[in-house]
């Protein structure tokens, strides 16, 4: 008996559904549909509490007008992690449309004429009691000239865990990419037992049309010397352990004035003012590769709920 | 002068007791983490990506909210059933203000939007109300007293909400309030509200960079600091909404507590 009550719904191009459902103690996905360009797979785990399914796109990025529309469903007692393979690469624009795509959804019909339509990603998550999502993609990489949307909405129980993690890095750095996006607008909503706590909007713009560089500094400067922006959301049960030793970290920082500023800065907030709302942790490092260290090893104690071969595959 | 004027005279004294006093909005923070370079550029390039930022994430809720007590003046003066409905008023406004703090996810900067949010609806209830038995001025209209009666009301009963934690009270938020409640008119009013707003937080950076010694007074503060034309105009479009702009900004004002010494709150 299938966990969800919805029919098949309709597709449109690059879109996806995901339901993971729990039947005897065990994980299995219920619904499991992507169209073109986007591509899910799901390996096979010796831990059947958990299920992986990695989000993927046909030719590893995407290009203006691509919009993918994912809906993920993670039912009660079981647990989701969702990866990506290698870092979401964003390109301006491609003189044609993808030639093989079914009915193109009504967003990337609408792009203004004579303006490369913007790249749109929209997540639908519903994380039902005591089950668990654990959002570790790699991060978004928006190439020169790039626009691009990504709309995150997340509708929680009260005693559901959300690991989200949302990340941005500066470009190719072998093209000497520095920041030189169009724009980057990134939403993350959560809503738990109906009610919004939280709302992460991250809206970085390269004003190209703007010269009077007074009321603008460009991207590059305003973020240096940094190359990559992480912001992860913890909340529930399972991360409480997490966030009682960020908590302790965070204390014990202690800074004496400097000359220039550290490799890596990371800032820790609570959500609202209701201990049960979670934290946000935002990091900041001069590369990638700093950044994703220290998450992974911030992040270890989620090997005790999923496994240390699972956590293994994140932050590859 | 007319009403207007030297309401707007006022509101930008510095002496106004908002408490923005302090407050350096991250600066502190940033100059002690080791970013601006040398002294002399760092004001300015806090000061411009700090409003631009500040601008971007909260004038929309100035505006929005200035916009709710409008409504409730319109309501009242053309005595429309609608104006003894306070508790629609009150939740509307804590939307707006609920918002704010579902956005706002930086401890540091909460922290220090309410305690100076608080002290605009107080200020408004001390000091810019007329007193109940001062019935002096002989050609105030009969509804200006009524307009402003219902105002006293109403922010004294937000404040009760905030005071009670039933709603959080941000800066842009009770700044909207004050405006909306004094009855600030003039043209585009909600414009010169967010105007006027983030001329006080350009000053009040401004006041900190002077007491960080960032900028010394008898040598003169550089000739531009490019933030007269930093207004933008009327960050109040929907679909452009409020957002975060400066992440790395947020962070350092995030990590103001962590400082070994500091001389600011926020």
């Amino acid at each position: 008996m299938p966990g969800s009550s919805t029919s098949i719904s309709k597709i449109q191009a690059g879109g996806g559904r995901i339901t993971l459902s729990s039947h005897g103690g065990k994980a299995w996905i219920s619904e499991f549909s992507a169209t073109y360009p986007l591509k899910l797979l799901s390996p096979r785990l010796s831990d059947n509490t958990v299920a992986i399914v990695y989000v993927l796109t046909y030719g590893g990025g995407l290009v203006g007008g691509d919009c993918i529309e994912l809906t993920v469903n993670v039912e009660s007692d079981t647990k989701l992690l969702l990866l990506s393979q290698g870092s979401t690469k964003v390109f301006k624009d491609r003189p044609q449309q993808r030639l093989a795509s079914v009915q193109r959804s009504d967003y990337a019909s609408r792009s203004t004429p004579g303006q490369a339509p913007a790249t749109l990603q929209i997540m639908n998550f519903t994380v039902s009691s005591q089950a668990a999502l654990f959002l570790l993609p790699d991060p978004v990489t928006c190439f020169r000239s790039a626009s691009y949307s990504q709309i995150q909405t997340f509708r929680a129980s009260k005693d559901a865990t959300l690991v989200i993690l949302d990340w941005i890095t500066s470009g190719r750095k072998s093209l000497g990419e520095d920041w030189v996006l169009s724009r980057y607008y990134s939403v993350n909503e959560v809503l738990i037992a109906g009610k919004r706590v939280a709302k992460d909007v991250m809206l970085l713009e390269n004003n190209e049309f703007n010269s009077d560089s007074r009321l603008n500094r460009s991207l590059a400067e305003k973020l240096s010397p940094f190359a990559c922006y992480a912001t992860v959301i913890l909340r529930g049960p399972l991360v409480e352990e997490t966030i009682a030793q960020l908590t302790t970290r965070y204390g014990g920082i202690s800074i004496m004035q400097r000359k220039a500023p550290e490799d890596l800065l990371w800032s820790l907030s609570s959500i609202g003012s209701d201990k049960e709302n979670g934290v946000v942790v935002r990091v900041a490092g001069k590369e990638t590769e700093m950044v994703k260290d220290w998450l992974k090893n911030t992040l270890r104690s989620l090997e005790q709920h999923i496994g240390v071969d699972v956590y293994r595959r994140a932050f590859v | 002068m007319d009403d207007e004027t030297f309401l707007l005279l006022l509101l930008s004294d510095s002496n106004l007791p908002t408490g923005s006093f302090v407050a350096s909005s991250g600066f502190e923070s940033y100059i002690k983490h080791g970013f601006g370079g040398d002294q002399n550029n760092r004001t300015i390039m806090f000061m411009r990506d700090s409003i631009n930022a500040y601008a971007r994430s909260a004038l929309a809720f100035v505006s929005d909210t200035h916009r709710i007590v409008q409504d409730v003046h319109r309501d009242v003066e053309q005595g429309s059933e609608q104006k003894s409905d306070f508790d629609k008023y009150l939740q509307k406004i804590k939307e707006v203000d609920d918002l704010y703090d579902a956005m706002t996810l930086n401890d540091v900067t909460k922290r220090a939007s309410k305690s100076q949010g608080v002290a605009l609806l107080t200020l408004y209830s001390k000091g810019l109300t007329p007193p109940l038995a001062f019935t002096g001025v002989k050609n105030r209209k009969e509804i200006e007293i009524e307009v402003n009666s219902y105002m006293a009301s109403l922010v004294a009963q937000y404040k009760s909400l905030v005071r009670a934690e039933s709603a959080p009270g941000h800066l842009p938020i009770c700044w909207g309030i004050l405006t909306g409640a004094l009855g600030l008119t003039l043209g585009e009013s909600h414009l010169r509200s967010q105007y006027l707003h983030i001329f006080l937080h350009a000053r009040s950076l401004l006041s900190a960079s002077v007491r960080l010694n960032e900028i010394d007074l008898r040598t003169g503060i550089p000739s531009s600091t490019g933030t007269e034309s930093d207004q933008p105009d009327g960050v109040d479009d929907k679909s452009r909404g409020p957002a975060n702009t400066w992440p790395l900004g947020e962070i350092l004002a995030a990590r103001h507590d962590l400082q070994h010494s500091r001389i600011f709150n926020s």
